[in-house]
C-alpha cells in the first residue's frame, strides 16, 4: 500500500511539475536559510564537554580598583581574569585535585627543516593538568607531568596540524624544536581537537581554533612570556622589569579547577574567601568579597559568547521557515484542488477517505524530504560561502554534524506534514462522484 | 470598481486568502527590519576614518635573534623606506588604527582618581604620524622631533606632551579650551595637550567611543614593531611587494608578519558587517522571490477555478479590462491586508530587537517605502495570470453548463 502511495505520489508530482518544483524549492530554501542560521547558533551554544561541564570551574576573585568596579555596566562582576601572583598562589595551595592556570602567547618557531622559514605561532602556556581536565585526545605521546611543571622543563605539545607542518605528520615525540631560540622536546601530539566554542578560553576568542603549541607555564618568568590576548590593569604601577609585571595588579591569567562534587566546590570557595581575607590584611583586594566559580555552561552564559548577529539571524531564519511553510500550504491547496476530480473518481471507485488522506500525506512527505535534502545541500553551500568570506574562520563553526543533518530532516518532514494536513484533509472530504458532474 | 463582489468572492477562499495575507505580512516584517539592519551596517563601515586609508601600507616585523637590536633596526628601516620612490611618509606605531587590537586607558582633567575617567585609545607614534595618517590638526602644534621618546623594554614614564582628538578634548574639557591644559593619568602624573586632531578612529571598530584617542610622542622599540607607511596616491599596490622585499633585504633574519594595505586591514575589521549585509540581501531576495511566486500561483489558481464565471461575465458584457481590473483589485486587497498585518509585525519585531539588542529604533520611512514596493511587486506578480483571465473567451460560458 505504501509503495502504491509513493508511486501515486510520484505520478501526481509529475503531472504538475511546475507546482511540485515550486513546493520543493520553497521547502528547500526554507530549510537552507533556517538551518544555516540554526547551525551557527547551535555550534556556538552547544555544551562542548557534556560529561564534565559541571565539574570544571572557572575561578574569579575581585582584585580590582577599590574605587571602580571591573565592569562599569555590571558592577557586581569581578575581573574576568586573575593576576599572575594570585594564580601562582592558587596553584600552590588551592584544594583541587586538578587545576590549571593558562594564557595565550606567541612564540617564534624555527622549523627543523632548514628550507622552511621561521614563523610565529600562537601558543597556550599552561599546566600539565590541562590535558586531562579538558579531555585532550592524543595522537602520539601525552601531555607533560607534574614533575616537568615543577622543573619548568622545556617540553612542548603540538597539534596535529603543527606536527604535519613541522614533522610531516610522523611521530615526533622525543624530537627537538626551537621556540624563541630555546630547544624544546616534543612530548605529545594532539589528535584533531576542535572544541566549539573554545570554552576554556572565552576571553581570548571564544570561536578561535586551539593554539598549535602548548608549553609549561612555569617557563613564564625565565622566557618573559606575555599574554598575546588581553591584559588589563587599573593601578598606576611603575613596571620596569618583567618581574615587576609578574608582581603587578595586571589581570591576564585564566584559571580553571576540576571539582567533583558540591563538597569540593564549597571547600574551594572557602579557600578563595580565606585567601582574599588574608590578602586584604596585606592591603590588596580592597573591594568587598566577590569570589565566584562558574561551571563551563555557566561561564558560557556569563561570557555571552553568541554574537548579537547570530541571534538576529536565527530569528530571521525561523521567520523565513514560517514563510516557506505558508508557501507550501498555499501551493498544496492549489494543487490538491486541481485533483478534486481524480479524487472524486477514486472515491466513487471505492477508495476510502483514510486511503485518500494517506496518499496525499505521502505525497507531501515525499516533497518534504526532497526539499529537506536539497535544503541540506543549500545549507552546506551557504556555510562554506560564509566561511570563505571570513578571514581566519574557524572550521568547526561552519560544519553541519549528524545531529544537525538529522534536525534538518526532522524539521523538513515535520513542517511539510503540518503544511500538508489541512489541504489533504480538505481533499479527502470530496464527495464520491460529486465533481464528476462538472466534467 | 466595486469592492463588495470581490470581498464576497474572497470569503469563499478564506483559507488560501488568509494564508497569503500572513505570508505577505511576515515577508514585509522581515524585509523592513533586515533592510534597516543593512542600512546600519553600511553606515557603520562608511564612518569617516579621518585617515588616508586607501594610501597606507602597514608592515609588521619581528626580530628573532636573542641579540636583535630593535631600535637600530627601526632607525635603519625607517631611513630605507623613506628613501623609496612613491613613499610620502612613514612612522612607527604601537598599534594599527582600525586594526582590531590596541591599548586603551583613562584620562581626567583633574588629578582625582575617585572620579570617572574618560576612556581613550592610546597610540604611540613619531612626529611624522600626522603626515602618514593624513590627519590634520585643528589647533595647536605637532610633536617636535626631540620630544620623541624611545620606548625600549623597561622604559616607563609619562610623556610631557600629547595630541588628542577633538572628541577626547571635548570630553575632558567640555568648554572647548583643552589646548595647553593638562590631562591626568592618575592622581599626580599629567601630560600637556599640545595639539587637537580633527578626527581619527581608534584601533577597534566596536569600541563605543571610536574617535576618543590620544597620540603619545614615541617610538616603541620592542622585538615586534609596526610601520605605518603612506604612499603617493594610488601607489599602494605597486609598493606592497617592494616594501616587503626591502624589509627582507635589510635583514633576512626576521619574521615579516605581514605587509598589507591598510584598506585590506580595515575591510577585515568590518568583515562581519559585510557578511551580515550579504546574508541579509540574499535572504531578502529569496524571500521576495518566493512570496511573488506564491502570489502568482494563487492568482493563477483563482483564475483557473473561475474560468467559467469569467466567461459568463464576459458574455454578459464585461470588457477585458474589467476582468483584468477585477483580479488586480482582488490582489491589491489581499496585499494591503498583508501590509497592515505586516506593519504590526514589523513594529513588534523592531521593538523586540530594540529592547534585546539595543538597536536603534526603526525609521518608519523604511516601512512606508517597503509597502509601496510591496504593492508594485505584488501587482506585477498578479499581472500575468490576470491578463490570462482577461483573454478567457465569452464562449466558455456556454459550454458544459
Amino acid at each position: 500500500m505504501l509503495f502504491y502511495n509513493i508511486q501515486n505520489a510520484f505520478r501526481s508530482m509529475k503531472k504538475n511539475p511546475m507546482l511540485t518544483a515550486l513546493m520543493i524549492a520553497a521547502t528547500a530554501v526554507g530549510i537552507g536559510v533556517s538551518m544555516t542560521m540554526i547551525t551557527l547558533y547551535y555550534l556556538m551554544a552547544q555544551n562542548p564537554i557534556p560529561h564534565k561541564s559541571e565539574q570544571l570551574y572557572r575561578i574569579q576573585v575581585d582584585s580590582w580598583n577599590p574605587m571602580h568596579p571591573f565592569d562599569g555596566n555590571r558592577p557586581e562582576r569581578a575581573p574576568n581574569q586573575v593576576t599572575y601572583r594570585d594564580a601562582m598562589a592558587f596553584i600552590d595551595s588551592a584544594p583541587a585535585q586538578k587545576q590549571s592556570a593558562m594564557f595565550e602567547t606567541s612564540l617564534i618557531v624555527r622549523p627543523p627543516n632548514p628550507d622552511q622559514l621561521p614563523f610565529e605561532s600562537g601558543a597556550r602556556v599552561t599546566y600539565g593538568d590541562f590535558f586531562s581536565m579538558f579531555d585532550v585526545p592524543f595522537l602520539f605521546g601525552a601531555g607533560w607531568d607534574e614533575l616537568m611543571d615543577t622543573q619548568a622543563s622545556q617540553v612542548v605539545v603540538l597539534t596535529r596540524n603543527m606536527n604535519n607542518r613541522l614533522f610531516g605528520g610522523e611521530n615526533s615525540v622525543g624530537r627537538e624544536l626551537s621556540l624563541n631560540n630555546r630547544y624544546f622536546t616534543v612530548v605529545g601530539v594532539i589528535d584533531t581537537w576542535r572544541p566549539m566554542p573554545r570554552y576554556f578560553d572565552l576571553v581570548g576568542g571564544a570561536l578561535d581554533e586551539v593554539n598549535d603549541l602548548m608549553i609549561p607555564m612555569t617557563l613564564t618568568p625565565s622566557m618573559e612570556l606575555r599574554s598575546a590576548a588581553n591584559t588589563s590593569g587599573w593601578k598606576a604601577e611603575d613596571i620596569k622589569t618583567f618581574e615587576d609585571r609578574l608582581n603587578s595588579e595586571y589581570v591576564w591569567i585564566q584559571y580553571w579547577a576540576e571539582l567533583k562534587d558540591a563538597r569540593a566546590k564549597d571547600e574551594y570557595l572557602g579557600y578563595l574567601d580565606s585567601y582574599v581575607t588574608e590578602q586584604k590584611k596585606l592591603g590588596r583586594f580592597q573591594r568587598p568579597l566577590n569570589n565566584h566559580i562558574h561551571s563551563v555552561t555557566e561561564w558560557m552564559d556569563y561570557s555571552e559568547i553568541i554574537p548579537m548577529e547570530v541571534k538576529l539571524l536565527v530569528g530571521i531564519g525561523l521567520l523565513f521557515l514560517l514563510v516557506s511553510l505558508l508557501s507550501t500550504v498555499s501551493l498544496l491547496l492549489t494543487k490538491f484542488t486541481g485533483f478534486f476530480t481524480e479524487v472524486s473518481i477514486r472515491r466513487a471507485l471505492g477508495a476510502s477517505r483514510p486511503a485518500i488522506l494517506q496518499q496525499q500525506l505521502v505525497e507531501v512527505v515525499v516533497i518534504g524530504i526532497a526539499g529537506g535534502l536539497i535544503g541540506i545541500g543549500l545549507t552546506t553551500v551557504s556555510l562554506k560561502a560564509m566561511q570563505a568570506s571570513v578571514e581566519d574562520a574557524p572550521e568547526a563553526l561552519f560544519h553541519m554534524n549528524w545531529t544537525l543533518i538529522g534536525l534538518a530532516i526532522l524539521i523538513s518532514s515535520l513542517t511539510s506534514l503540518i503544511a500538508g494536513l489541512y489541504p489533504a484533509w480538505r481533499t479527502c472530504l470530496v464527495e464520491p462522484a460529486a465533481e464528476l458532474k462538472n466534467l | 470598481m466595486e469592492f463588495r463582489p470581490i470581498i464576497s468572492a474572497l470569503t469563499r477562499h478564506k483559507t488560501s486568502s488568509v494564508l497569503v495575507i500572513i505570508q505577505i505580512g511576515v515577508t514585509l516584517a522581515i524585509v523592513v527590519n533586515a533592510t534597516f539592519i543593512i542600512k546600519q551596517r553600511i553606515d557603520r563601515t562608511n564612518r569617516p576614518t579621518g585617515m588616508d586609508v586607501d594610501n597606507m601600507i602597514v608592515a609588521v616585523v619581528r626580530g628573532i635573534e636573542d641579540d636583535y637590536d630593535p631600535l637600530a633596526s627601526i632607525l635603519r628601516d625607517l631611513d630605507a623606506i623613506r628613501s623609496m620612490s612613491g613613499i610620502r611618509a612613514v612612522t612607527t606605531t604601537n598599534s594599527v588604527p582600525l586594526g582590531g587590537s590596541g591599548s586603551s586607558t583613562g584620562l581626567r582633567s583633574i588629578p582625582d582618581e575617585s572620579t570617572a575617567s574618560v576612556p581613550t585609545g592610546t597610540f604611540i607614534m613619531t612626529e611624522t604620524a600626522l603626515e602618514t595618517l593624513g590627519t590634520s590638526l585643528v589647533a595647536g602644534r605637532n610633536f617636535y622631533p626631540e620630544e620623541i621618546v624611545h620606548y625600549v623594554p623597561g622604559t616607563t614614564g609619562t610623556p610631557t606632551a600629547i595630541l588628542v582628538t577633538k572628541a577626547l578634548a571635548d570630553k575632558l574639557y567640555p568648554d572647548g579650551d583643552a589646548l595647553g591644559k593638562p590631562a591626568y593619568w592618575g592622581s599626580t602624573e599629567s601630560s600637556t595637550i599640545i595639539g587637537i586632531l580633527g578626527h581619527m578612529q581608534n584601533a577597534w571598530v566596536d569600541w563605543g567611543d571610536t574617535d576618543q584617542l590620544h597620540i603619545r610622542p614615541g617610538m616603541t622599540a620592542y622585538t615586534t614593531h609596526r610601520y605605518l607607511i603612506r604612499t603617493q596616491p594610488g601607489e599602494v599596490d605597486r609598493l606592497l611587494p617592494l616594501v616587503e622585499e626591502k624589509l627582507v633585504e635589510l635583514d633576512a633574519n626576521r619574521i615579516i608578519k605581514y605587509v598589507r594595505s591598510h584598506r585590506d586591514i580595515v575591510d577585515q575589521s568590518y568583515q562581519i558587517d559585510t557578511l551580515m549585509v550579504r546574508i541579509l540581501v540574499t535572504v531578502i531576495v529569496i524571500l521576495v522571490g518566493l512570496t511573488s511566486l506564491v502570489i502568482l500561483g494563487l492568482v493563477s489558481y483563482h483564475v483557473v477555478q473561475r474560468t467559467r464565471q469569467i466567461g459568463t461575465r464576459r458574455a454578459l458584457g464585461a470588457t477585458r479590462s474589467d476582468i483584468l481590473r477585477y483580479f488586480l483589485t482582488e490582489n491589491w486587497i489581499i496585499t494591503t491586508a498583508g501590509a497592515l498585518l505586516g506593519s504590526l509585525l514589523t513594529v513588534a519585531i523592531s521593538f523586540a530587537m530594540e529592547t534585546s539588542f539595543e538597536l536603534p529604533r526603526l525609521d518608519m520611512n523604511y516601512l512606508l517605502v517597503s509597502i509601496l514596493l510591496l504593492w508594485c511587486i505584488s501587482q506585477f506578480s498578479a499581472w500575468f495570470p490576470a491578463r490570462r483571465a482577461a483573454t478567457v473567451s465569452p464562449a466558455i460560458a456556454t459550454r458544459s453548463v
